[in-house]
């Protein structure tokens, strides 16, 4: 009987856990192709709560796309790292088991919680006693701030917009293509009469 | 002769190649010996794991400009006291990436390395002529003052009411129209980064460069080195393809301190002293963001444009700098509404940082069991931390002899605002722990130092390896500590100096 019993205990805990895991996340934005819905979902989560709409600065994170941005810079991670990033969504997502948000019903998922609790969560993180916990959250901030000042609208409205650059063809530039493109008539230099590069 | 850079797309087969020298790396240590090589009429082939980058490829976004330029995504950190660093993956290697800064090490620095380190021949009257040769080739000149911009300016201004010694800092620059874009790449064309000046001058005289070609081991041949094998790694996903081998009368490791001790331990080089891996100093930076009343339009301007040198006997270095919105945002207090105030003071801002010499602080670099990243075990010791938070007060002082209305110093338990030079006295008394800061650090060296004593060190003064005749290290790994200052004018001179002394014996 004892044997069932903790049979089914052990079976609900799997259930509800699954649920917490997996469950009632929206679909991913058109154009993820590296997060899963549930990631993308606790980086929108977050990149709301640190940069919510409105304020000194118009845009969200949200309106900046902070979430398709992370799907981006963590597809151009080596695979140990890409779960490294993983692991830390995963652990901002779920720590609510170990730190509550304030409120009522705290122990939610955190892309579940309310606007107000998100915040007070993720402060309780910037500012713990935890170097451990302060280093996790930054490591987060980073990537989701990366991606806010990557949005022109927010580059425009701080007036930090880059400046049009129309550089000169030096030589460099004769000796190999861009990446990615076809590297045929280029590599080699000569050299003329007077010391100055030309093409072979 | 007529040389050439090959790229990624060019590679269908397995192939070797012949040489006199191969040169692995070609950040500022291995494109200055190539060329000075390749100039004395050598035959050498330049070897860079990272691709060459096209204007086009720069992108101004911090983020995938850092994972795209650098190893690991650009998101290596130590161990020990956790701190990020970065090594680029690059044709040019950090020249391609780093803020142009160009500055001889102080002679008493030079002295002292004579001193503790047995070295007859690196004092700074020895260097001169060295570092004169990279100055004259690559038009290094102190940042004038068309390009400061107003946040290198007022560092100037504070410095002079307080009676500290600043400068103009000299750069590898030609044309810089402010962009500030010095660390993403630098879309004018004006950083003269290894790959578009020491690069294309080694290719005119004759080396053949390969990029996107990964070397992974050392060739033995009996006592010495006979080359190095590797394979192929497409840009920016490290997948791995085709094998090559090249075959050298000499071979010049500069791929990096972080990189070279790994392929010596992956070759089974160890030698007998001990020294490969040990020995991991960086400077370790503290930076600092103050508002003005007025804007100071920090997106113009050289990324650091001045610097002060009056407290580097004191063990460290005070600097302007810029760097993308984004990496340096990452400091600021607040969250939500708050955090985009203290966002939005950013058009009256500038941001000053403290590097600090840190000799105090050693660690060592291991090979992973898999791959060609290191395993970096360092930490920051206590003495060493209080010189940083020295810095900190320094930078203080200056930004409120600079006008400034207030300063966010970005360090854990102190206030996140401070408005006025009485308010920040609270830095003098506070009891700092090394977790207290966000730190970073991007000069590192000493992992394969030159020694005088070949039981102390790796390479004697002319780069070579004590054990190892024909192999040779030219990177930043070679220093035996802190130059004081920013490291690769110094590099770049000891390079020269082992690239003639090659030279003479090839």
């Amino acid at each position: 009987m004892l044997a069932v019993l903790a049979w089914l205990a052990a079976s609900g805990i799997a259930v509800l856990a699954l649920v917490r895991v997996f469950s009632g996340h929206p679909p991913a934005p058109p154009g993820a192709r590296t997060l899963t819905r549930r990631e993308l979902e606790t980086v929108r989560a977050a990149g709301l709560a640190i940069y919510p709409r409105g304020g000194a600065i118009e845009p969200s994170g949200e309106d900046a796309g902070v979430a398709l941005h992370a799907d981006r810079f963590v597809r151009a991670q080596a695979p140990q790292t890409q779960l490294l990033v993983r692991l830390l969504f995963f652990a901002i997502e779920h720590a609510t088991l170990v730190f509550p948000a304030p409120g009522p019903r705290g122990r939610r998922r955190f892309s579940s919680l309310t606007a107000e609790q998100q915040i007070a969560y993720l402060d309780a993180w910037r500012t713990s006693a935890s170097f451990a916990r302060r280093l996790l959250f930054t490591s987060l901030r980073a990537i989701l701030t990366m991606g806010y000042f990557a949005d022109e609208k927010v580059l425009g409205a701080l007036g930090l917009s880059a400046q049009t650059i129309e550089a000169p063809r030096i030589e460099a530039d004769l000796l190999w293509p861009a990446i990615g493109t076809a590297a045929t008539g280029t590599g080699a230099l000569g050299s003329n009469s007077d010391g100055t590069a030309a093409r072979s | 002769m007529s040389g050439e850079v090959r790229v990624f797309a060019q590679y269908d087969h397995d192939f070797d190649e012949i040489c006199d020298a191969v040169v692995v790396g070609s950040g500022p240590g291995g494109a200055v010996v190539a060329h000075e090589l390749a100039a004395a009429g050598k035959d050498v082939v330049l070897i860079e794991e990272g691709p060459p980058f096209a204007r086009e490829d720069f992108v101004l976004d911090g983020a995938m400009s850092m994972a795209r330029t650098m190893r690991e995504g650009g998101l290596r950190t130590t161990r020990g006291t956790i701190m990020p660093t970065m090594q680029a993956n690059a044709l040019g290697g950090g020249s391609l990436v780093n803020s142009a800064i160009c500055v001889r090490a102080p002679a008493f620095t030079l002295d002292g390395w004579c001193e503790e380190f047995q070295l007859r021949r690196s004092t700074r009257a020895d260097l001169d002529p060295h570092y004169l040769a990279i100055e004259d080739f690559l038009g290094i000149a102190p940042t004038p003052d068309d390009v400061q911009g107003a946040r290198n300016l007022l560092f100037r201004d504070g410095c002079r009411a307080l009676g500290y010694s600043s400068e103009p800092i000299a750069r590898n620059v030609r044309g810089c129209r402010g962009s500030g874009e010095c660390f993403t790449g630098c879309r004018s064309r004006a950083k003269q980064s290894t790959d578009i000046s020491y690069v294309p001058a080694a290719v005119r005289a004759g080396a053949r460069v390969l990029t996107s070609a990964q070397v992974q081991r050392l060739l033995p041949r009996g006592s010495r080195v006979g080359g190095v094998a590797g394979q192929i790694v497409r840009p920016f996903t490290g997948e791995t393809s085709h094998r090559f081998r090249v075959h050298a009368k000499v071979v010049v490791l500069a791929a990096g301190c972080m990189a070279t001790p790994v392929l010596l331990q992956k070759s089974g080089l160890t030698g007998g002293s001990g020294q490969v891996g040990e020995n991991l100093q960086f400077h370790p930076g503290v930076a600092v963001m103050g508002v003005f009343p007025d804007a100071t339009h920090p997106e113009f301007g050289a990324t650091q444009g001045y610097q002060s040198l009056e407290f580097v006997e004191d063990g460290f270095k005070l600097e302007t700098l810029w760097a993308p919105p984004g990496v340096f945002a990452v400091r600021l207090p607040g969250l939500g509404y708050e955090l985009k105030k203290n966002l939005s003071l950013i058009p009256r801002a500038a941001i000053w940082d403290a590097i600090a010499t840190c000799n105090r602080s050693k660690g060592r670099v291991r090979a992973r069991r898999r791959g060609m990243d290191p395993v970096l075990d360092w930490r920051l010791d206590p003495k060493d931390l209080q010189v940083l938070a020295e810095g900190l007060w320094r930078l203080t002082e200056i930004f409120f002899a600079a006008g400034a209305e207030r300063i966010l110093p970005g360090v854990h338990r102190l206030p996140e605002e401070m408005r006025s030079l009485d308010e920040a006295r609270v830095i003098r008394a506070h009891d700092f722990r090394v977790t207290d800061f966000t730190l970073a650090g991007n000069h590192v060296f000493s992992t394969t130092r030159m020694h005088g004593d070949a039981g102390a060190g790796v390479v004697d003064e002319d780069g070579r390896c004590h054990e190892i005749d024909n192999l040779y290290v030219a990177d930043t790994g070679i220093l035996p500590r802190s130059p004081s200052v920013n490291p690769m004018l110094t590099l770049m001179a000891l390079a020269h100096r082992i690239a003639l002394g090659i030279a003479a014996r090839l």
